[in-house]
């Protein structure tokens, strides 16, 4: 028993000496969205370069999954408790953090949103945001998609007796960056396809739009939850239709899914079960990028997380010291096997 | 002499967790930035609502020698289905709030039936129901997350009757009095008196005319009632509800329990035991991120916790057993010691 208390009090100190060794100064907190993709990883070493530029402590928070509602809004209570002099916030839901923005609001913390940001929040709360633009970056990949001379020749060879369909592979629709980018290419799926002929859009409910006598079908596929396992078997759903040319996947988690649903994604290699089959993913973690240089996929869109990363801290640090901030959009951009290597590309595709 | 000895160790026993709880805040008001602040205290006090809630619920099915896991996924279904009935059925909130118990209770009630009639073992049954919890959790709200009004929107009377009220903690309100009530009918009524009856020894309470049956059906609907009040705390507190969660949640309740000293083998427990190991919980997980250690550090160092307090468990039942072995010898040699007790 004695042995077993010392023990713990032995770790409990340890633990205490780790916490304690941090510097003063100014202190901003970071509540991310996650650390598990590469992309979150990528936004954290900007975060971390630009607190070290501007000589601030920085603590980055990031929940195990994109389910961790609860976790994140108690990691934001904690952080808060410190009394940060600016908060860099990408919500997992606005609903949940509404009390404590209030409270930022109260206690004239600034608070900067970057990522997907923290939209709908109350008004004065935000003071700026670092973000991608996602119904353009969604709309970006079916403007590409129509660009392709094979899936154009599929989409005129269309018939309401033959239709094609375009599948778009989601993870649940809480998230407003996912979201809007399932929006922003359904809407500019339907008004490029248009020119074809009519065009239906069906699964979520959030999104279908059914169409008599369609020749081309938007289909939205969401994954019942953001685990891996999911998001899988809604893949595996969307390669069983009928008549499917292409697939847009929102994120990196989807896209791990259809990966997963195709063997790694040698099923969508030439001459094989899905070789004929256009896939486009969004952004940039190893296995994607390999799927990309091995033309497994047609192209993804990147985004810049270290910009993001980069310009939260930036913005938060500037707000804090009383400047004047305003929004940042960070772009995205398409990549393909050919120009992953160029320079203004292979910098946005950080591991 | 000996009856001070033992009078000693039932003491210390019943001050480990107490003394386990004050400790845990003070080395975190050492450590930790900021921790010894009211803002802080409010902060421990809301992660301390649902678990707090589940919690109660499921002492009863521990201390009948059982144990439930589907609370955590029956907690955010029911906290679904009411937030399906407001916002997708537009029915009104209150209605919708009436919901949530109720789900959670149904759920508690196919429990009972599995275990009590069915006999099936209460992991087995509970695992089933959890997984049935979490899937119809996603088939009712067609997998779309569920938003309760937040403070300023329409509705907003849901945050200020179970939040906050202006910048008082309301919620701590129906804790202590859920606290309460359970502790009134786990000590002060026959449905606690046949709880701790069956866990004792079940065969036993059966042949000496008790309808077990009939009463671990109202344990596990008990626990099914508390973890959908649970839903309730957790859709006030955290707002957003995401289909196909909660796998876990049951665990930090369970932990919780444990840590405050209720025996996973049956028949011995306290409410006010619970209580404390609830906000050993708390103050652990609201420590340790003000310590800058993340929630991922937090489930590992848990862990630790929950094994220890099993250990303690073990090292109690042993100890309190010896103290069984010589009071027998003690009844031997002097009959009229077991009136004096």
């Amino acid at each position: 028993m004695k042995k077993f208390l010392s023990i713990t009090l032995a770790l409990v100190i340890v633990l205490g000496c780790v916490a304690m060794a941090t510097a003063d100064g100014m202190y901003i907190s970071v509540i991310s969205k996650g650390e598990q993709h590469q992309f979150w990883q990528t936004v954290r070493s900007g975060c971390e370069a630009a607190a070290a530029d501007y000589g601030v402590e920085m603590y980055y928070y990031g929940p195990p999954s994109e389910s961790d509602i609860a976790l994140q809004v108690e990691a934001l209570k904690a952080e808060m408790a410190k009394e940060p002099a600016a908060l860099a916030l990408a919500a997992l839901s606005t609903d949940s953090v509404m009390t404590e923005l209030q409270e930022c609001i109260d206690k004239s913390i600034p608070v900067i949103g970057f990522d997907s940001g923290v939209p709908n929040a109350p008004e004065g709360a935000i003071y700026a945001t670092a973000s991608t633009n996602n119904q353009n970056a969604g709309g970006l990949a079916a403007e590409e998609f129509f660009k392709m001379d094979d899936f154009a020749a599929a989409v005129t060879a269309a018939t309401a007796e033959n239709p094609v369909v375009i599948g778009v592979l989601s993870q649940d629709a809480t998230s407003e960056s996912v979201t809007g980018r399932t929006t922003g290419f359904v809407n500019k799926a339907v008004e490029l396809g248009s020119a074809y002929g009519v065009v239906s859009v069906e699964g979520h409910d959030l999104w279908a739009a059914p169409a008599e006598g369609a020749s081309i079908i938007v289909k939205v596929e969401i994954s019942a939850t953001t685990n891996q396992t999911d998001v899988t078997n809604s893949a595996n759903a969307l390669l069983n239709t009928d008549g499917l040319i292409a697939i847009f996947c929102s994120n990196e988690g989807t896209v791990n899914g259809l990966l997963a649903a195709t063997a790694d994604g040698t099923e969508l290699a030439d001459g094989a079960r899905f070789g004929d089959l256009i896939v486009g993913g969004f952004d940039a973690g190893a296995t994607q990028k390999n799927a990309v240089r091995n033309g497994w996929f047609a192209g993804s869109v990147t985004q810049d997380p270290y910009n993001i990363g980069y310009l939260a801290v930036e913005l938060a640090y500037k707000a804090a010291m009383g400047e004047e901030v305003a929004d940042v959009d960070t772009g995205a951009k398409w990549y393909t096997a050919e120009n992953m290597d160029d320079e203004g590309i292979a910098n946005l595709l950080y591991d | 002499m000996e009856q001070n000895a033992k009078g000693r160790l039932f003491n210390t026993q019943k001050l480990l967790a107490p003394a386990a709880l004050v400790i845990l805040y003070i080395f975190f008001a050492l450590f930790g930035k900021n921790f010894f602040s009211t803002y802080t205290g409010k902060t421990i006090l809301e992660s301390a609502y649902f678990i707090g809630f589940m919690a109660f619920g499921v002492t009863f099915v521990i201390i009948t020698g059982g144990i439930d896991l589907s609370i955590g996924t029956v907690m955010m279904c029911s906290s679904l289905v009411g937030g399906v009935a407001f916002s997708m059925w537009g029915w009104p909130l209150w209605l919708a709030l009436f919901l949530v118990p109720i789900t959670g209770c149904v759920f508690g009630i196919a429990n009972g039936f599995l275990v009590a009639k069915l006999k099936l073992p209460p992991f087995i049954a509970t695992l089933g129901t959890m997984l049935v919890a979490q899937g119809f959790s996603s088939i009712i709200s067609r997998v779309q997350t569920q938003r309760y009004p937040t403070i300023g929107s329409a509705n907003a009377w849901f945050k200020s009757v179970f939040y906050r009220a202006g910048n008082f903690p309301i919620g701590a309100v129906y804790l202590i009095g859920a606290f309460l009530i359970a502790l009134f009918i786990l000590n002060k009524t026959r449905l606690g008196r046949y709880t701790f009856a069956v866990g004792s020894n079940l065969e036993a309470a059966r042949l000496s005319g008790v309808r077990t049956d009939k009463w671990l059906i109202i344990v596990y609907s008990i626990c099914g009632l508390f973890a959908g009040f649970a839903g309730i705390f957790y859709a006030a507190v955290y707002t957003t509800v995401i289909p196909g969660t909660g796998n876990g949640q049951e665990l930090n309740a369970i932990a919780g329990v444990v840590i405050g000293g209720t025996s996973m083998t049956g028949g011995s427990g306290t409410m006010v035991g619970t209580l404390i190991g609830v906000f050993i919980m708390a103050t652990l997980k609201t420590g340790l991120a003000s310590m800058g250690l993340q929630s991922h550090w937090q489930t590992f160092i848990t862990g630790f916790v929950v094994i220890g307090a099993v250990l303690l468990d073990n090292a109690r039942n042993k100890a309190s057993e010896k103290a069984k072995v010589k009071r027998v010898s003690a009844v031997k040699g002097a009959p009229k010691l077991e009136n004096q007790a």
